[in-house]
């Protein structure tokens, strides 16, 4: 009796790497769905330990649809959304202190203020889109992959949104 | 035809020179552009990916499987594959298959030979798929309509009375306590307590309670109910309305009721007020209408 190679994933060194890859992405994605922290993690951790526990089965290459697949799934039995609650990270908007007065400051702020309550307002489609977009930098294709639709299909959620948006700053001309 | 979003491709940086020079001149750009810029600067709440990923690779794991890989996996699919083929099959042919009209509908099928019913308002049939084609009997309760392909005897079993035929056309119907058997075709046989007689086309007999009438001929090719007609002989009122409440899928309350005259006729049931018109005046009561699904019938005669 041969013993078995360990395949691809199996190897803990391209386990870990490939979830330091994709892991926080994932947890974001379901974050930007439903808002709640903690059920995007766990659904996140269950899906790759899943992965885990099926490596032998899942070539490499498939691996990142595969847990995504999963994921998409576990979040159909989600019932309760909530509010997503994003920050403006610690040096948005710094570079500007020096330069501009009080006043345009405290304009800016209302404005990212707003922004981050009417994103939080947009529909779930499109909010998910539009922040793996921006956040995390995602292109359109990565999307339309990871969210199973069409680059047509993401793009309109991404135009659609952008106008949404728009709509909550009529009275800023 | 191709949907474009220009907002989309502007974001992603896709517009051309030209595009992007007329969206600038737009009143919106200003706003637009700070929504992009401001919209990247959001965070998503802060992940400690080292500690999920411990907690990932400490959970128990399945031991390394020493079989080759394609080996293993392609036998089992295979071996559920042909349990699960044979599971299935088996109970489909072996076990009672219901055919079932609901109040207010009628429902057609065929059996295995090719048989065809109609099931009445609230009717039920079972009957088994496997060797039907040998052994062609069938439980029916409520009313149904029979056209019976030529083979050997095709069997309905009641609970009040069993029919038998060879191939023909007849209505059967069970009801409480009574037991009707139309024959539009054929011949028709009719088991009723110790009572057997042979009916055939045109002919109709009824049982209730012990006693058989037999009805008028008949020269209707099929049974009134299927042509939304209600048609009694000499039947009273509680099974009148049991009628009408099982067609249109209603319920009808009735008060006070004392008459226990005899109804022959028929009562067109396409439209419910009209049934329960001619049903009120005939046996002199008050319709009142609660809900589109519910009526009440009370007696106008002193009591």
């Amino acid at each position: 009796m041969s013993t078995e190679e360990i395949s691809g994933i199996c190897k803990e060194a391209v386990f870990s790497t490939f979830f330091k890859s994709h892991a926080k992405a994932l947890r974001n994605y379901l974050f930007y769905k439903f808002g709640n922290e903690d059920q995007a993690e766990d659904i996140t951790q269950d899906a790759f330990i899943k992965l885990w526990q099926n490596c032998a089965d899942v070539p490499l290459e498939k691996a990142k649809s595969y847990v995504y697949t999963i994921a998409n799934n576990a979040s159909l039995n989600v019932i309760a959304h909530q509010k997503v609650v994003l920050n403006y990270a610690k040096n948005s908007g710094k570079s500007e202190l020096t330069n501009e007065n009080p006043e345009f400051i405290l304009e800016e702020d209302q404005f990212k203020l707003k922004l981050n309550k009417a994103i939080q307002n947009l529909n779930e489609t499109q909010r998910v889109a539009f922040l793996m977009h921006r956040i995390d930098g995602k292109k359109y294709a990565e999307i339309a992959a990871e969210l199973e639709i069409s680059v047509k299909a993401v793009e309109k959620r991404i135009h659609l949104a952008l106008v949404e948006l728009r709509k909550e700053f009529d009275h800023f001309k | 035809m191709e949907e474009n979003y220009p907002l989309a491709k502007w974001l992603s940086g896709e517009m051309t020179e030209a595009e992007l020079k007329e969206f600038q001149a737009h009143p919106d750009f200003a706003i637009y552009e700070k929504i992009k810029k401001y919209s990247a600067a959001l965070e998503a709440p802060a992940f400690d990916d080292t500690k999920v990923l411990t907690g990932i690779l400490n959970t128990p794991k399945k031991a390394i499987k020493t079989i080759s890989l394609t080996q293993h996996w392609l036998f089992r699919v295979a071996a559920v594959l042909v349990i699960g083929l044979g599971v299935f099959f088996t109970f489909k042919n072996f076990s009672a298959a219901t055919e079932y009209a609901e109040n207010g509908n009628q429902k057609n099928f065929f059996l295995p030979d090719n048989s065809e019913v109609v099931l009445n308002s609230g009717s039920e049939i079972q009957y088994k798929k496997w060797n039907w084609d040998n052994n062609r009997t069938l439980e029916l309760e409520g009313e149904a309509y029979f056209k019976v392909a030529k083979g050997k005897k095709f069997e309905v079993n009641t609970a009040l009375g069993k029919v038998t035929v060879l191939g023909t056309q007849f209505n059967v119907k069970q009801r409480d306590n009574r037991f009707d058997v139309t024959c539009y075709e054929g011949r028709v046989k009719v088991n009723y307590n110790q009572t057997q007689m042979i009916i055939t086309k045109g002919m109709s007999v009824a049982f209730e309670d012990g006693k058989m009438m037999t009805l008028p001929q008949i020269t209707a090719q099929n049974p009134e109910w299927m042509a939304h007609e209600l048609a009694f002989y000499q039947e009273d009122l509680k099974a009148i309305v049991g009628e009408i409440e099982r067609h249109f899928n209603v319920t009808l309350e009735l008060k006070n009721n004392a008459n226990t005259q005899l109804f022959t006729g028929v009562i067109p049931a396409k439209d419910i007020n009209v049934s329960l018109e001619i049903l009120a005046t005939t046996y002199h009561l008050k319709l009142t209408k609660v809900d589109k699904n519910k009526y009440i019938l009370e007696s106008l005669d002193a009591l």
